[in-house]
């Protein structure tokens, strides 16, 4: 008897512990499939974010645009052909036109783009293949600082030093341009250029590299004819993140821009007034249609970037292809 | 022309566009250096944007210094003006116990400008008739016009401060924990690839379109105002890749052997995660952070547009305030003032160059001992 009831207080005993052991794994099952949630949840905030960012400036950006607008419509085509800015209350008196802003913007990218390309690419070469090791130590820090430096230090020394020597040399009396804006953005895009077109060329394989000198190239031959072609859908989504961060830039081209209320340019020596620099100049006292037709701008800006976003996704599925 | 010949001039021209990039960095700094630093000192750290006056009763003291009231002066031109300015306060002095009309204490500070002494203008007077005007008043306090000149960044650095400290708060959690998910749970598919395009995107949007966003979803439709809630937040949206993308190259770097003893040991994969891998993905972490605070410094257009240019010290984190950069804007864009923004700019790159060795000395150090 005696054995026996031991038996069974044991048995109840053994059952006690299951059921704790049981409860302990219910909680850690629930505990991990929270967790598993909650990362999960933080994971879409950035999906969220895209989708709130696009959505409210497509939103406000478009109403202007439909005739059951509560602040007035603008036509699409006006907006997108005329050339003079006048915002005013009164909407029938107001001029809201962004092709000459279009047409800065597009003139300052290409131009930075031209100067800036060839020279970040040569950098680049030469961090990567040419500098001695110690050399190479110094000059790739110093274009990490470039990359790190504010907007605004560079929109301050485009307005203390490259706007002053364009008026000394320009025809026209104001030194802020299309080519203070062209130089401010050669010297932002540098970075950008210089490290992604840095780390293609490294990419290249050594055998590429060893062929060539087997064949008898030189150095100079093997870089130019070798290790830059090999590297070129790299360096090309460099370029492509170039133009982003040009046409995208605010602060360092409202200094030096100019910014005049109407115009396309014609010359390097003419104020423009780019896309970034309109929204910011003026959202700051904006209200009605006029706000809303700066966000109208943002959205011309946005579809920019989702076109060069589109074309760089391209470029760098073909270089994981290879 | 022969093969060395072209060579030369290829080697020439790489060496020129080199020049170049290194040039063009050393003017800037240099440039930013030469016509900022000179600005830089104490007072400019720690006193006020904005000028401010103020009429105070300053109790005269028993001291062995030119005057009843202990400071000794030295005359300085402000708006055209000679104007007697504070050089330094006796120990003895009692300027401390300075009182306003309405009874507030206001601290007197060495380069305070002493505008007029019991109603008498201190207009180009030497500094000898200064102290006999003040030594011949009779009454035990003694009423005087100050106006502090301001030109500091105090305000800015507090919200600079602040800025930094609420966007970390709300993006670090964020991008900490996404970047887990992507490395320690997910399964390639629809939905990694969707966070991932995501993710790619949002580090491609300008930061103009950032502000447009914070503007008419915090500012307006949150009605947080313009606030320094408002920057941080849309902030901390810009700072998301930085974070995600550092902090899983520090994750896919800890070897799979680590994980799986932690498993084969019977701990959760919560418990590995929160024993084992985050512990040594700390040092990836950290750098995330500093170039997440390197973005914060460095960003303007985006806190343009949500948290206004207001130079004062914030109040609480619902009223507007200038950071650093946005300052430097305002300063070289209303006021034309150079040297004011190369000052201001220059406190900016110090900052951005500790930064950037402090990331470097931790990277070092991780790889150290991961070899």
């Amino acid at each position: 008897m005696d054995i026996n009831l031991n038996m069974v207080d044991d048995n109840k005993n053994k059952l006690i512990d299951k059921s704790i052991d049981m409860k302990i794994d219910k909680r850690r099952v629930v505990l991990e499939s929270v967790a598993r949630k909650m990362f999960l949840l933080n994971a879409c905030i950035a999906v969220i974010s895209v989708a709130a960012i696009a959505f409210f400036v497509f939103y406000k950006g478009l109403q202007p645009f439909f005739s059951n607008n509560a602040e007035g419509t603008y036509s699409l085509i006006d907006f997108l052909t005329g050339t003079e800015w006048r915002p005013n209350d009164n909407i029938s008196s107001a001029l809201y036109g962004i092709l000459y802003m279009i047409c800065g913007s597009l003139m300052a990218t290409a131009g930075a783009i031209m100067i800036g390309v060839p020279i970040g690419i040569l950098t680049a070469v030469f961090i990567s293949k040419v500098a001695p090791i110690r050399i190479k130590k110094i000059i790739k820090p110093a274009v990490e600082l470039l990359a790190g430096i504010p907007s605004v230090i560079y929109g301050v020394f485009g307005l203390g030093v490259i706007v002053p020597k364009i008026m000394q040399i320009s025809p026209q009396s104001q030194g802020q341009s299309l080519l203070a804006v062209i130089l401010v953005l050669t010297i932002m895009i540098l970075p950008t250029v210089i490290t992604i077109s840095e780390s293609a060329i490294e990419a290249v394989p050594k055998a590429y590299i060893e062929g060539s000198y087997g064949l008898g190239a030189s150095k100079i031959q093997t870089i130019f004819k070798v290790i830059l072609p090999a590297a070129k859908s790299g360096i090309l989504a460099g370029v492509v993140l170039g133009i982003g961060r040009a046409i995208g830039e605010t602060m360092a081209v409202m200094l030096v821009a100019g910014n005049p209320i109407a115009g396309i340019p014609t010359s390097i020596w003419d104020p423009i007034r780019p896309l970034t620099t309109n929204i910011a100049m003026e959202m700051g006292y904006a209200f009605g249609l006029h706000q809303e037709i700066l966000f109208s701008t943002g959205v011309v800006l946005f579809i920019f970037i989702i076109i060069l976003n589109l074309i760089l996704n391209k470029i760098t599925a073909k270089a994981g292809e290879k | 022309m022969n093969r060395s010949m072209k060579d030369k001039i290829m080697y020439g021209f790489i060496g020129l566009a080199t020049a170049f990039t290194v040039g063009i960095l050393l003017w800037i700094i240099g440039f930013v250096f030469v016509n900022g630093l000179k600005y830089i000192d104490i007072d400019f750290l720690t006193s006020n944007y904005d000028s401010k006056t103020a009429y105070v009763n300053i109790p005269v003291s028993n001291n062995n210094t030119d005057n009843k009231l202990g400071i000794t002066f030295e005359l300085k031109e402000y708006e055209g003006i000679n104007y007697p300015v504070i050089k330094s306060i006796d120990k003895s002095s009692r300027v401390k116990e300075a009182i306003d009309k309405k009874g507030n204490t206001i601290k007197l500070r060495k380069g305070d400008i002493i505008k007029k002494i019991d109603s008498q203008s201190t207009d180009n007077l030497p500094i000898v008739k200064i102290n006999d005007t003040i030594n011949n008043i009779e009454s035990d306090t003694i009423l005087v016009k100050v106006t502090n000149k301001g030109e500091g960044i105090f305000p800015m650095l507090i919200t600079t401060l602040l800025t930094i400290l609420l966007s970390l708060a709300v993006a670090c959690p964020i991008g900490i924990f996404a970047a887990i998910y992507l490395t320690e749970y997910a399964k390639p598919g629809r939905l990694v690839r969707i966070i991932r395009f995501a993710t790619e995107s949002l580090a491609g949007i300008p930061s103009i379109i950032f502000g447009l966003f914070g503007m008419i979803f915090f500012v307006v439709y949150l009605k947080l105002n313009y606030s320094i809630l408002a920057g941080s937040l849309t902030l901390s949206i810009i700072l998301l890749p930085v974070i995600i993308r550092q902090t899983e190259e520090s994750l896919i770097a800890i070897p799979n052997s680590y994980r799986e003893g932690s498993l084969g040991l019977g701990a959760t994969k919560l418990q590995t995660i929160r024993k084992v891998v985050l512990p040594n993905a700390i040092s990836g972490i950290v750098v995330a952070i500093i170039l997440s605070i390197g973005r914060i410094v460095g960003e303007s257009a985006a806190l343009l547009l949500t948290a206004g240019t207001v130079a004062r010290v914030p109040q609480n984190l619902f009223s507007s305030g200038a950071t650093l950069t946005v300052k430097a804007y305002a300063v070289a864009e209303e006021q034309g003032d150079i040297g004011m923004a190369c000052a201001i700019g220059s406190v900016v790159v110090i900052l951005i160059l500790v930064l950037n060795g402090l990331s470097k000395v931790i990277s070092k150090k991780l790889n150290r001992n991961r070899a």
